[in-house]
Formats: structure tokens, sequence, C-alpha cells
């Protein structure tokens, strides 16, 4: 398949365009491969995580002491607290699922490329560039509760960039999925993954949109005045729900794409029943939707949704969890089917985790929006602050992006390292990253989320600078500053697991002491598994045709189903009408 | 298959080996089909803060919550007008294109280009006649936001309407290569509804 007129055919069309690839490092800046876009989505949003994380870590010691601050003061608080957000959604969570997505899809679906090659370059380089802007809106005493108001402006385009730039590379991803499949791979036959992305991505379309509006309104309101937003305070009360429940919920669907992947391949089989594992799937996409819930903590929404937000809030959280919910049952009961445990790994064990996680993360909202939406009817807890104006807020966040979200990452890293890179990563570093990062994310979640239900510790305060500590004489200040200081370890924990994350894919990867993969080294199902390890640059030069999502599965593959082990003939459910 | 030496066997020949993928014509409109709910969302977001502002402002909604700023209804009804004429001549376009009559895609085309130059200058005619200075009030603000958002939206559907007409004008005609263009009056059509939610709301309802 490498004749001139053959080349011609994969490289022509809109999508899917891939020119032949510079393999110098010039090669990077310029390329539209999607194995080179990926990596360099995963690289930089670790590096990203890890800012955000060390962020984090200030402003939870700082909140260790009811006296007043400690490391920061009432601005730098609400600059680093909000810098906290965008660079661990926006710099890390999002674009690591997508740089992978933009690896793992297309290999998935038997696509050359991933679409529009040019536009996923673009998607990079733009969040990249708008990224640094963020943290130089930042660097320039800018973005919410900054004392420069072209820095705050500044803030505003920056996340509108960061937001048009992670669309861009989404709706790649998305249109990859849906029209680039290989022949004969229907859409209920798409590996989970794929499906995950298509889910997300579509998500992330209509939810993010949103954002663009009010970033226009926002920018017009505090460039030009008069400030009837609230000015630079008022900014943040209406993007915040982007970085809150159910929003978060969306930006995890990926990880519930790597834990299908993971579980069946070590289940060696496919699930019963494959429309429910995409149902299930989607219902979580779709119960994520957080876009209208700003205006439950804005003034001018306020008395519009007074009483049907807390309702509303109560069946999002109750439709993410019967996904979840069901999804984890729903692989649990296939590798029961299979009598087969798992070989314990870091990818297995993490997937394993982070699944939990978001189940828990899904319950413990139930319970709060249920306990807020008592509040809102005046039936049994009044005179309590509503849970979502303190920092159970802020446990859910590291629940699912800590928890839920570093956990899948660290489960999709490891998994798919052997085709991303041709090299395993240690599993000792990564049992113990597995180890930090969960141990962690469980303390940063516990200390807050205690907080916020018992003390009423606030989690931000609108409209006005903060001159002293969030709950200085508000609250049980003593009961706060020690679950406090409990968030502030599990944090550091957490970025000891990150920190140990990135160490390990600089020796593994980069020092290439990790140990060379074969192509299917993990037993997987997908198609990815049938290519080299790594795939080689540029437009992959044959498409198979496949039957299924799993054709490492299929009978006709090579006889005797997976690895020869004889499995697949119990698989009728997707089985191909001859 | 470039490597299959693994733990499986190597496919059969010609069983998994494809001379190559099948053309992907849809690609381009499921892309923009993509775009535009981003866009569509963007414009609900706006509008939807923009009346949650109206709401929230407490006063009876008509001319005090306009400050003085009278709307000249005729000329921005002229102006949603000709974009409605203009989406009549951009499906001639694509219809014709279809058929492979470049003649007519190519002045579908040059007229529906034509007619959102003339939207924009008329639009552009009617803000400067209600003398809106930004920042002199709240509805000002939000006016000169939420219709400068409705109008990049419009500037683009121009742009991509632009870039493949060109494309047209290359020699991307007939039936199975009209989805380009397509896909642009897709996103045309999509610019001309945000228009008409965004005057609808801005200027009918205020």
């Amino acid at each position: 398949m490498t004749d001139a007129t053959t080349e011609a055919t994969y490289s022509g069309g809109s999508a899917g365009a891939a020119p032949v690839e510079d393999p110098t490092a010039f090669g990077w800046l310029n390329t539209v491969d999607h194995k080179r876009i990926g990596r360099l989505f995963i690289a930089c949003s670790l590096l990203f995580g890890l800012a955000g994380a060390i962020a984090d870590l200030l402003v939870r010691f700082d909140l260790t002491s009811s006296g007043g601050h400690t490391v920061l003061n009432g601005d730098s608080f609400v600059q680093v607290f909000t810098f906290t957000r965008d660079a661990l959604v926006f710099g890390m969570l999002i674009p690591l699922f997508l740089g992978i997505a933009i690896y793992v899809v297309p290999l998935q679906v038997g696509a050359p490329n991933v679409a529009f090659g040019r536009a996923a370059a673009l998607s990079f380089w733009g969040w990249l560039v708008s990224a640094g802007v963020l943290v130089g809106a930042y660097a320039a005493n800018g973005g919410p509760g900054g004392g420069f108001a072209d820095g705050v402006d500044l803030h505003l385009l920056a996340v509108a960039g960061l937001v048009i730039s992670l669309l861009t590379g989404a709706i790649c991803v998305a249109v990859t999925t849906l029209t680039m499949r290989a022949p004969g791979m229907y859409m209920d036959r798409t590996p989970p993954f794929a499906w995950s992305a298509l889910v997300t991505a579509s998500m992330l379309v209509v939810s993010l949109g949103v954002v663009l509006g009010q970033i226009v309104i926002l920018y017009i309101e505090h460039r030009y005045g008069p400030r009837f937003l609230g000015g630079n305070y008022g900014i943040w009360s209406r993007i915040d729900w982007m970085y809150r429940t159910p929003q978060l919920f969306i930006y995890v669907v990926p990880v519930l794409g790597v834990i299908a992947e993971i579980m069946l391949a070590a289940a060696r089989r496919w699930v019963f029943e494959p429309l429910a594992l995409y149902f299930t799937m989607g219902l979580v996409g779709l119960f994520g939707f957080g876009a209208w819930a700003n205006f439950g903590i804005t003034d001018e929404g306020a008395d519009i949704v007074d009483g049907l937000e807390g309702i509303v809030l109560v069946g999002l959280y109750a439709g993410a969890l019967a996904g979840v919910s069901g999804l984890l049952a729903l692989l649990g009961f296939t590798v029961w089917q299979s009598r087969t445990w798992p070989r314990p790994s870091t990818a297995v064990l993490a997937a394993f985790a982070a699944g939990q996680l978001i189940a828990v993360a899904a319950l413990v909202g139930l319970v709060g929006a249920g306990v807020d939406w008592l509040q809102i009817a005046g039936r049994g807890v009044d005179g309590n602050a509503p849970l979502r104006f303190t920092t159970w807020v802020t446990g859910q966040q590291s629940l699912l992006i800590y928890g839920a979200g570093l956990l899948g990452a660290l489960a999709a890293l490891h998994w798919w390292a052997p085709k991303i890179w041709g090299r395993r990563l240690s599993e000792l570093a990564g049992w113990a990253s597995l180890a930090a990062i969960g141990g962690g994310a469980f303390l940063a979640w516990l200390g807050p989320t205690l907080s916020g239900a018992f003390t009423e510790q606030p989690q931000f305060v609108y409209g006005e600078p903060l001159l002293t500590t969030l709950y200085s004489g508000q609250v049980d200040d003593s009961g706060a500053e020690g679950l406090s200081a409990l968030g502030a370890v599990g944090v550091a924990i957490v970025l000891a697991g990150l920190a140990l994350v990135v160490l390990n894919l600089l020796i593994s990867v980069a020092m290439g002491k990790g140990a060379p993969a074969e192509s299917d080294p993990w037993g997987g199902l997908t198609p990815e598994w049938l290519l080299d390890s790594p795939p080689p640059l540029g437009p992959s030069e044959t498409l198979p045709e496949l039957t299924s999502g799993t054709p490492l599965l299929d009978p006709e593959f090579n006889g005797n189903g997976l690895n020869g082990s004889g499995v697949a003939a119990d698989r009728d459910a997707h089985e191909v009408p001859a | 298959m470039a490597d299959t030496t693994g733990t499986v066997e190597a496919p059969p020949p010609g069983r998994y080996n494809l001379p190559g993928p099948p053309p992907r014509p849809r690609s381009q409109l499921v892309g923009t089909g993509f775009a535009v709910a981003a866009g569509a969302m963007a414009v609900a977001g706006a509008l939807g803060h923009y009346m949650a502002r109206r709401h929230a402002s407490g006063i009876d909604p008509g001319h005090e919550w306009l400050a003085g700023h009278s709307v000249p209804n005729p000329q921005l009804v002229y102006a949603l007008i000709t974009l409605g004429v203009s989406v009549v001549t951009a499906h001639w376009a694509v219809w014709a294109s279809g058929r492979g009559e470049r003649g007519h895609t190519w002045v579908g085309m040059a007229l529906t280009l034509v007619m959102g130059f003339a939207f924009f200058n008329m639009v552009m005619f009617s803000l400067n006649r209600m003398e809106i200075e930004i920042g002199s009030g709240e509805w000002a603000t939000l006016a000169f936001a939420v219709t400068g958002l409705s109008l990049a939206i419009v500037m683009v559907g121009m742009f991509y309407l632009g870039l493949m007409t060109l494309r047209s004008l290359g020699g991307s005609v007939g039936r199975d290569r009209s989805t380009p263009l397509g896909s642009a009056v897709f996103f045309w059509d999509f610019a001309v509804l945000a228009w008409a939610a965004t005057w609808y709301v801005v200027y009918v309802v205020k």
C-alpha cells in the first residue's frame, strides 16, 4: 500500500488529509499527524497540571489558619484560587484526555488520521498560546480579583481562547468517530473509548458554547462599563459553573471509556449488551450538562430558578449516578461472566478506583443537592448555608479532578503507553503514583467536604475583596482549620503522585528506560492493538475491514478468538450479520 | 495492517487490507454541524444573559430600558429580509452545484455574498442612527455585546461562504463534490437564524 495512487486516495478529501510528516524536530511544529498532536497535548497538559496542583496547594495551605492569610493576601487569594480551576480543568483535565483521544481514536476506528488534521494542530497551538496568555494575565495582576484592568480583560480573552481551541479539537475527534470509521464498524460496534470521546465532545460543544456568549458580555461590560455585573468581582460567579459539578461529570466521561476498555480486556470478552454500555456513558454525559447552573448563583437568575434549581440538580445527579453505576455493574457482570480474575496492574487498579470515585462523586452530589433542595423548599435546614456555596464544592472538585480524572488518566497512560510511545511505563512507579493520587484525592475530598457540611466554611466569597480569610469569624474556626489542613495534606500527596507520573514518563519514555512493547502487550481487544507499537508517523497505510470494535475477539480474525483462547465462541452479541 | 507479528496471526491477504478508505464527503458537513451547535449555544448563552439582566433590572420593559434610544425598525426589518433572500440564493447555488451547473452556482453565490454585504451596510447604518454609545448604559452595553456576537457569526459565515465559493470556482461542483459548499450554506442558514433571534430579542422585544 505504498504506491502513489493509494497515497493520493488516503490523503484525498477535506477530512483526514495528512501530508508526509517531517521526521525531524521541526516536524513537531508543523505536524498535522494525530500521533504527534496527541503526544504534544499529553505532555503539555501534564506540566500544566503540575502548575495547577501547586497553586491549589497554596490555596489550601492559606486556608489552614482562621486568623488571616498565611501565604497569600486578599486579592492574590482570589487570583490563585481562580487560576487553580483554570489550570486544572482547561490546562490539564480536558486537554489531557483530548490528547489521548486524538492519538487513540483514529487508530481505534481505523481512520488514517484525525479528521481535519490542520484544525487539530490549530487546536493544540491555540490552546498552548491561550494557556500562556492566561498565565501572563495572572502574572500581570489580572484575572478575577486582579488589580490591573487590562489583565482582567486578558484573562477573559485567554479563557475564550482555551474554550475555542479545546472545542476545535473535540470537534475533530467527534467527526473522526462519526464519519471516518473503517468499513464494517458501525456505530453500535464502536470501541468504548471512541464512544466516550464522542459523548464528551458532543457535550462540550453544547455546554462550553454557552460560556463563549457569556464571556463576550463580561468582556464588554468590564472593559467599557458600566459595571452592572459587578466588574472584576462579578466575573467568577458567572463562569465558575464550568469548574463545578454537574459540568465536571462531562469532563470525566472519557474515564468511563478507559475503564470499559481495560475491564473488558481484563475479562477477555465483550459485554452481553453493547447498547447498554453506550447508553450508560451517554447518560453520564447528558446529565453532566451544567451550563444552566450559573443562574442559580447569580443575582439576575436567582428568582428565575427559585425552587426549580434544587429539583433539577437532584435529577442531574441522580441521572449521572444511574449512568455510572449502570456501567460499573455491566462491566462487573462481564468480568464475573468471564470467571477470570483480572491480572493486577497499574492500569487495571487505577481504572477500577477511578470508576468507584465517579460513582461516589455522583452519590455525594446527590446527597448535597437533596439537602440544598430541602433548604430551598424551606423544609428542614433553615438558617444553614447551602452546601453549593461551601467547601463541599471543593470536595467534589477534588474527587472528580484529582480522583477520577487523574486516576483515569494514569490508567489510560499506562494502558496506551505501548501504543503511544512504544514502551511500557514502570509498574513500580505506577503503583506508587496510584497510591499517592488515590490517597491524596481522598484526603483532598474528605477535608473540605466535612468542613463544608459541618462548619459551613465558604468556598469563595463573591463580589468583594477578601480582607481576611474566607471563614474568619463566620464559622467554627478550629474545626475548619483542621479540616482545611487535612485537605492541604491531600493535595500535597496528589502533587507528589502527579510529579511521579511525569517522572515515570521522562525515565521510561524520554530516556528510553521502559521495556519495549510488542503490538498487543495487554491482550487488548480494540483495533489499535492490531498495529505496531507505536504506529509509524503519517497516515495509516492500510485500513482494516473491521466487523466490530473488538476485532481481536472476532472468530474470523484468527480463527479462534483472542490470542487463541477460544473466548470468542461465547460472543454472539456483536456478531455481524451475514 | 502494518504489523501483526505480536500475539495474533497475520490476517489473510485481501480480507483486511483494502485498497483504501471510502471517500468521506460528509466529514465537513458533520464538522460544520458541531460548529453550528457550539455557535447556537453561544448565542443562546448571550441572549439568555441579556434576558436575565432585563428581568432582573426590575424596570418595565420598553423605552426606559433602552435609555432614550429609538430603534429604526424598518431598516432592521429590511436587513433581515435581505438575509432571508440570501438564504434562497445560497440554496439555489447548492442545488445548481449538485447538478453541475457552474454558471448558476457562481451567480447564486455572488448574489448571496452581495446581499451579505448589503446586510452589514444596513445594520451599521441603523446602529449609527441609534447613536448607541458603548458603556453609556446597561442596555447599550448588552445590546452592543449581543449584536456584536451575532454580527461576528454572520461575518464568519460570509468568510466560509467566500472560501467555499473559491473552491467551487476551482471546479468543486457536481453531485459528489458539493458537500463543501453545502456545509458553508448550512452555516449560513444558522448565521441568519442567529441574527433573526438576536433581532427579535434585542430590537423587537427589547
